[in-house]
């Protein structure tokens, strides 16, 4: 079933529900009040009666019986039926000549009052004492408010209800057919939208409601796809060219050597050459396909307890090899005391793996000068900041530093080919980890990693 | 016997360099520590009918600072003893003596260069807390909460 229908089936249940219930409340209330009041009239007109009938001042009921007659409006079939009782028979004869179930009478007669319908007839009787008498008057009547009234009233919300019925299932369905316009015209937008012209994007219409902030939506999604497909675009581009660099220069190598005979040493220099060129390439594909497996999070990858520190101290030496020249300090002072705190789960040769990158960074973009990092740990993570004095990020390039191959535009007289920020980022990422770049021109980059801790309660045996 | 010392902080990080130093410098085994915020109480009526210095202070509190506490409280796990955020309220020097006195400072460390990033509301106690009487030492750092 389509939401719109339900929408409309929903609402129609619904408004005929609180239709039903208010029309019968309203009938159901007027009825019972057209009863009571009924009765309360007879009751009235037969007292009135009694009084004027059986009063012993003479005067006095003269006067009220013309009140009644001038007042009171005469009710449709209305009969008195009045008799003196005496005794017990007296009770039967009037029964018998009122032709009226004696149980009636007699209730009147032991209440003092009492009420009876037989069919549209409404009888109300009461007792009267004048002196040493008793009189029973029993007035009956037909209730031609309900009669008509009432049947007048049944038609009139039935009609109604018919009506508004009828109109509430118009108008639902209008509404619930017209309600998901909006979405159904951005579900034919997005349709429209491919791989082929991912640049479109819905109109944002300027009111804040739902609808806009869906279209919001989906344009942020689209920008987001865009810029995946712009950057998937550029690698290829980026890893073409950084094959191709190294591969030109082997060509045009071998083909100059190639030209005529030349003297050993020069064939020996060609192929140095060549080697160097192929060992780059070599490096190139290697650091590619480590990135590329370190992107898939299900890989089987050996996790250990590590210690943070111990990790730090063995990339330095990797440095040191590498970089003999280095000013990298550790900074101690925020160790803490517990070296559960430095605990980390993770793998020994990735996590070595991204400080050397990170590290390597910090001393060749700063020409080696100095290069602070500090390790501290909180309850839930080991924080290692490492910051040196080089030449910066520009804040427009920041965005693009996790992109496989991109260089920052002021990187040109450094070697390196783009790939160990990527490959650190997803090494951190495996560990569940964080990496927080900010860095400033010509002052220096800072680089938080952060590392979650194992927690205490798993550690205690 | 444990010392309580007063450092004066404004919810961020490097406003807790100042407790490093002290604890660096001076290596206090068992030491209380409050860190300080002060702020003017509010005007409004209903605002003081539910006052609540924990609902103050959380609305103050940034996930940066706190884990820089728990930073420092790992770093000195057995000199700590306890760390506080307490709010000041008072006006003047008086108030502040009885703050002191009520939750029995005995050392101030304020910083020497940095100012106190003060929120709405907040005011600068360093005027007090050098006027109060109690031995008030001065720490100089200058860079953010790490390389220092």
């Amino acid at each position: 079933m389509k939401t719109q229908y339900k929408i409309a089936l929903f609402l129609i249940v619904a408004n005929t529900l609180i239709l039903i219930v208010f029309g019968g409340s309203v009938y159901y209330f007027l009825y019972n009040y057209s009863y009571t009041d009924f009765y309360k009239r007879l009751a009235t007109r037969a007292s009135i009666t009694a009084k004027y009938n059986f009063d012993t001042d003479n005067k006095n009921a003269e006067s009220i019986k013309i009140i009644r007659e001038q007042h009171l409006e005469k009710l449709s079939n209305e009969k008195e039926h009045i008799s003196l009782i005496n005794s017990f028979n007296d009770l039967k004869t009037f029964a018998e000549k009122s032709a009226l179930p004696l149980n009636f009478i007699k209730e009147i007669y032991t209440n003092g009052k009492g009420n009876l319908q037989i069919g549209n007839t409404f009888y109300s009787g009461t007792k009267y004492k004048a002196g040493t008498n008793v009189y029973m008057v029993i007035i009956s009547a037909e209730n031609y408010y309900a009669t008509h009234h009432l049947a007048l009233l049944k038609n009139i919300i039935l009609v109604g209800l018919f009506f508004i019925i009828f109109i509430t299932i118009s108008l639902s369905f209008y509404f619930s057919k017209h309600i998901f316009d909006p979405i159904r015209n951005i579900t034919y937008k997005v349709k429209k939208i491919s791989t082929d012209n991912i640049h479109l994007r819905l109109e944002e219409n300027e009111k804040d409601n739902e609808i806009s902030q869906l279209i919001l939506t989906f344009n942020n999604l689209f920008n987001r796809l865009e810029t995946a497909f712009e950057t998937q675009k550029n690698f290829i581009s980026n890893a073409s060219h950084e094959f191709g660099t190294p591969l030109t220069s082997i060509i045009g190598e071998a083909d100059v050597a190639l030209m005529k005979e030349r003297s050993p040493a020069e064939y020996q220099e060609t192929l140095h050459s060549i080697l160097s060129q192929a060992e780059r390439l070599n490096q190139i594909s290697q650091s590619l396909l480590f990135l590329a497996q370190t992107g898939y999070r299900e890989n089987r990858l050996n996790f250990e307890i590590l210690r943070t520190d111990e990790i730090i101290w063995q990339a330095k030496e990797i440095i040191d090899k590498l970089i003999p020249k280095n000013k990298i300090q550790i900074d101690f002072s925020l160790l803490p005391e517990n070296p559960f705190k430095l605990k980390v789960s993770g793998n020994k040769q990735l996590l070595t793996l991204a400080f050397v990158n990170v590290l390597t960074n910090a001393c060749k973009y700063s020409n080696n000068k100095n290069v602070l990092v500090s390790i501290a740990s909180s309850n839930h993570q080991v924080i290692i900041e490492i910051k040196d004095q080089g030449i910066g990020i520009p804040a427009s390039e920041l965005q693009f530093i996790y992109d496989p191959f991109f260089r920052a535009s002021n990187t040109h007289q450094f070697e390196g080919y783009g790939i160990g920020l990527p490959l650190t980022r997803n090494i951190i990422k495996i560990h569940n980890g964080l990496l927080l770049v900010s860095s400033e021109v010509n002052k220096g980059t800072t680089v938080q990693i952060k590392i979650p801790l194992i927690q205490y309660s798993e550690m205690k045996f | 016997m444990a010392k309580t010392i007063l450092i004066p902080v404004d919810f961020t990080p490097e406003s807790l360099n100042t407790l490093k130093l002290a604890l660096k410098e001076n290596s206090i085994s068992g030491v209380n520590v409050i860190l300080m915020y002060s702020e003017y109480l509010t005007d409004s009526i209903t605002d003081l009918l539910f006052y609540s210095a924990d609902r103050i202070i959380e609305s103050h509190i940034t996930p940066d600072f706190e884990e820089t506490i728990s930073i420092l409280k790992n770093r000195y796990e057995t000199d700590i003893k306890t760390i506080k955020i307490e709010l000041f309220h008072g006006y003047n020097i008086n108030s502040f003596k009885n703050f002191i006195e009520a939750k029995r400072i005995d050392a101030i460390y304020i910083p020497k260069k940095y100012t106190l990033k003060l929120k709405k509301n907040g005011f600068d106690p360093i005027p007090f807390i050098k006027k109060s009487g109690l031995p008030v030492q001065e720490m100089e750092w200058v860079s953010n909460f790490f390389n220092s």
